[in-house]
C-alpha cells in the first residue's frame, strides 16, 4: 500500500496487478454475477471518483470545500433535463461537466481570495443557496417532487457499472498525473504556505481555479451518471448538504493528498453505509463523525497514515528481530 | 404602510434572537480564533432537551432555561477540555479545528436521530398562538418574550464582560493572547470558560428557537450560517458589531419577504454570507471605524 502511495514511478509488478484488477472488474458483469454486486460496484466507483475529485483541491491544495454537491446537482440536472428532451444520455455528460466547470470558475474567482477556513464557510453558503434556489425553480427542476427520467433503455446495470468504472480509472490516472507534475507541487505549496508560494511565483489563484475546475468536471460527470442510474433526481438529494459532507469525509478519512487515500476512504464509506444503512440509518454518519474527530486528533493523515505507521512498526520489529537473532544464538 | 411597519417590527423582534444566537460564536472566535461549526448541533440539542422536558415533565421551555443553560455551560467546558484544547491554535482559524468541530456536529446530529428519530417536532404551549396588541399591531406573544429574554441575556453578558475578572480576561484574550500570558492570566482556564459560556449562549438561543420553529436533528444549519453572516458583518469579534449585524440581517430578511417568495428566504442569508465575506471581510464596524476594536 505504502509502495503504491509513495512511488514516484509505479513499479512494474504493481502496474501489472492493477491491470489484472481492472480486467477482473470489467469482466464481472459478463460472468453473470448478482446484480447487487454490480450495484455496490457502481456506487464504489462513483464514490471513489467523487472522493478523488474532492482530494485534488481539498487534499493537495488544502482548500476545504463544503459545496461540491452544487457540481453534482448541476451534472445530474443537465442529464435529467436533456434526456427528458430526447438527447442521448451519454451526450449529456459533457454538458453537465461544462456547466459544473463554469459554476466552479464563477464561485472560485471571488472566493479564492479568502483564506482557507473562510473559503470553507463561504462554500457552505454557496452549496445551500444552490439547493434553495433549485428547489424554487419548480418549472425546471420539478421542485421538491423531483424529476423522473425515461426508463425505456431497460434496467440493466451493466452500462452504468462500466461507465462508472471508466470514470474512476480516468480520475485515478488524472490524480496520478497531477501528483507527479508541476501542478501537484504548486498545489502542495499552496497548502503549506499560500503567501510564500505566491512570493515564489506560483500563481496561486490560477492553480486553485484549475484544481477546483478539474474537481467540478469529475463531480459533474458523476452527477450525470447518477441520474442515468437512478432515473430520478431531486434537489434536496443531488444538491444536498449531506452529499457535500460525504464527499469531504471520504478523502479526509482515507488520507488527504495521496492517490490511494480517497479510494480507501470511499470503499470504507460504501462498506459501512451498506452494512449499517438498512438496520441503523444514521449510525454510518455517526461512525464517520467519530472517525473524523479521532483522525483530526490522532492521525491527520487518515487511514493511509495509520497504515504507514503500522508498516513502519512492523518493519522495525522485523529489523529488530533480524538484529537480535544472531546475538541470541551467541548467548546460548 | 402598516405592512411595512409590521414587517419592520417583526424584523426587530427577530434581531433579538439573531443577536442571541451569534454571541456564542463571536465569543469562541474571539478567545480561541476558532469557528465553532458544532454550534448547529448545540441549537438542535438544546431544542430537543427543551422538547423532552416539556413533553415528559410539562416544564415550560422558558422555565427550563434554568436547567438547560447551566447544563450546556458544563457540556461546553467538557467539549473544550476533551477535544478543542487538543488542536493547535493560531491567529486565524485552522482547518483541523474546523474539521474537528464539524465532526462533533455530525456526531451530535446523528445521536439525535437515534434518540429522537427524524420526525418533525415542535413545542406547542398554551400561549403559542396568543398575541398582544402593541401600537395597533398584533404581535406574537412568543416572539416578544423571545426578544425580551434575548435582551436580558445581552445585558447580563455586557455586565459580565465589563464587571468581572473572568469577563475582562475574556476581552483581553480576544485582543492579545501573548500579552495575557505575560501578565499571568490562566489562558487555558479562560478559554475553557469562554467555550462553556459560548455553548451556553447557543443553548439559550436553541431553546428560544424551539418555541418558534419546528425542528428535526438536521435543524440549526441555517441558523449557524446566519450567525456566521452576522458576526462577519459585525467584524468577527466585536460584541456591538454583532448587534448591528443581527439587526441588518433580520431587517433585510423581513423586508425581502415583501418582494419575493418566502421559500426563497433562506437563500438571502447564504448569498449575503458569500458577498459579505468577499467584499467586506472586516464587517460593517470595520467600514465605520476603519480600525477594529473590541
Amino acid at each position: 500500500m505504502i509502495g503504491l502511495a509513495s512511488a514516484e514511478n509505479t513499479p512494474r509488478p504493481v502496474t501489472l496487478l492493477l491491470i489484472l484488477v481492472i480486467i477482473a472488474l470489467v469482466s464481472l458483469p459478463f460472468v453473470g454475477v448478482n446484480p447487487y454486486i454490480l450495484h455496490l460496484g457502481f456506487l464504489t466507483f462513483l464514490y471513489v471518483s467523487l472522493s478523488s475529485a474532492w482530494n485534488i483541491l481539498g487534499g493537495f491544495a488544502g482548500q476545504v470545500s463544503f459545496g461540491y454537491s452544487a457540481f453534482f446537482g448541476l451534472g445530474a440536472y443537465a442529464t435529467g433535463i436533456l434526456w427528458n428532451a430526447g438527447v442521448n444520455p451519454y451526450l449529456t455528460l459533457p454538458v453537465g461537466a461544462l456547466l459544473a466547470l463554469a459554476f466552479s470558475l464563477l464561485v472560485g474567482y471571488p472566493c479564492f481570495r479568502l483564506s482557507g477556513p473562510y473559503f470553507a464557510i463561504a462554500t457552505i453558503g454557496i452549496g445551500e443557496a444552490m439547493r434553495v434556489i433549485m428547489l424554487n425553480l419548480g418549472d425546471i427542476t420539478g421542485g421538491a417532487s423531483g424529476l423522473t427520467m425515461p426508463t425505456t433503455g431497460g434496467f440493466s446495470k451493466t452500462p452504468s457499472y462500466l461507465s462508472a468504472l471508466l470514470l474512476m480509472i480516468a480520475v485515478l490516472l488524472l490524480v496520478n498525473y497531477i501528483r507527479n507534475s508541476r501542478i501537484g507541487l504548486a498545489l502542495l505549496a499552496i497548502k503549506e504556505d499560500q503567501d510564500a508560494a505566491e512570493a515564489l511565483g506560483v500563481p496561486t489563484i490560477r492553480y486553485k481555479l484549475l484544481a477546483h475546475g478539474l474537481g467540478a468536471i469529475i463531480v459533474g460527470i458523476a452527477g450525470g451518471l447518477y441520474a442515468q442510474y437512478m432515473f430520478y433526481i431531486e434537489p434536496n438529494n443531488v444538491f444536498g448538504f449531506n452529499l457535500s459532507i460525504s464527499l469531504l469525509l471520504m478523502p479526509v478519512i482515507g488520507g488527504l493528498a495521496t492517490l490511494w487515500g480517497p479510494v480507501l476512504g470511499a470503499i470504507v464509506f460504501v462498506v459501512i453505509q451498506d452494512t449499517l444503512m438498512a438496520s441503523f440509518p444514521h449510525l454510518h454518519l455517526l461512525t464517520y463523525g467519530l472517525l473524523l474527530v479521532v483522525i483530526v486528533l490522532f492521525e491527520p493523515d487518515g487511514l493511509m497514515g495509520l497504515f504507514g505507521r503500522l508498516a513502519r512498526f512492523l518493519r522495525s520489529r522485523y529489523a529488530e528481530g533480524q538484529a537480535r537473532a544472531p546475538s541470541g544464538e551467541q548467548s546460548l | 404602510m402598516t405592512d411595512l411597519l409590521s414587517v419592520t417590527v417583526s424584523g426587530l423582534l427577530l434581531a433579538g434572537l439573531y443577536a442571541t444566537m451569534s454571541y456564542g460564536l463571536t465569543m469562541i472566535y474571539g478567545v480561541m480564533k476558532i469557528i465553532n461549526l458544532s454550534q448547529a448541533g448545540t441549537f438542535m440539542l438544546a431544542a430537543y432537551v427543551a422538547f423532552t422536558l416539556f413533553t415528559y415533565l410539562g416544564l415550560d421551555p422558558m422555565l427550563s432555561l434554568v436547567i438547560i443553560v447551566p447544563a450546556f455551560f458544563l457540556f461546553g467546558m467538557l467539549l473544550q477540555r476533551l477535544f478543542v484544547s487538543r488542536v493547535p491554535l493560531a491567529n486565524t482559524p485552522t482547518l483541523p479545528s474546523l474539521l474537528l468541530l464539524f465532526g462533533i456536529w455530525l456526531v451530535l446530529q446523528n445521536l439525535a436521530y437515534m434518540i429522537w428519530t427524524g420526525d418533525d417536532r415542535s413545542i406547542l404551549t398554551s400561549y403559542t398562538y396568543s398575541t398582544i396588541n402593541f401600537l395597533g399591531l398584533q404581535l406574537s406573544f412568543t416572539r416578544v418574550m423571545v426578544f425580551l429574554i434575548g435582551l436580558l441575556a445581552l445585558f447580563a453578558l455586557q455586565a459580565f464582560l465589563t464587571r468581572t475578572y473572568t469577563g475582562k480576561a475574556i476581552r483581553a484574550l480576544t485582543q492579545n493572547r501573548p500579552a495575557c500570558m505575560l501578565v499571568g492570566i490562566d489562558v487555558d482556564r479562560i478559554a475553557m470558560l469562554a467555550f462553556g459560556i459560548g455553548v451556553a449562549f447557543d443553548a439559550l438561543a436553541g431553546t428560544l428557537m424551539s418555541l418558534l420553529y419546528a425542528f428535526t436533528p438536521a435543524f440549526g444549519n441555517t441558523f449557524m450560517l446566519k450567525a456566521f453572516v452576522i458576526i462577519v458583518l459585525g467584524g468577527l469579534q466585536n460584541y456591538y458589531g454583532v448587534a448591528i449585524g443581527a439587526l441588518v440581517l433580520a431587517l433585510v430578511e423581513s423586508w425581502a419577504v415583501m418582494f419575493m417568495p418566502a421559500s426563497l428566504q433562506p437563500a438571502i442569508a447564504y448569498t449575503l454570507l458569500v458577498i459579505v465575506l468577499v467584499l467586506m471581510p472586516r464587517g460593517i464596524t470595520g467600514l465605520l471605524e476603519g480600525r477594529r476594536t473590541v
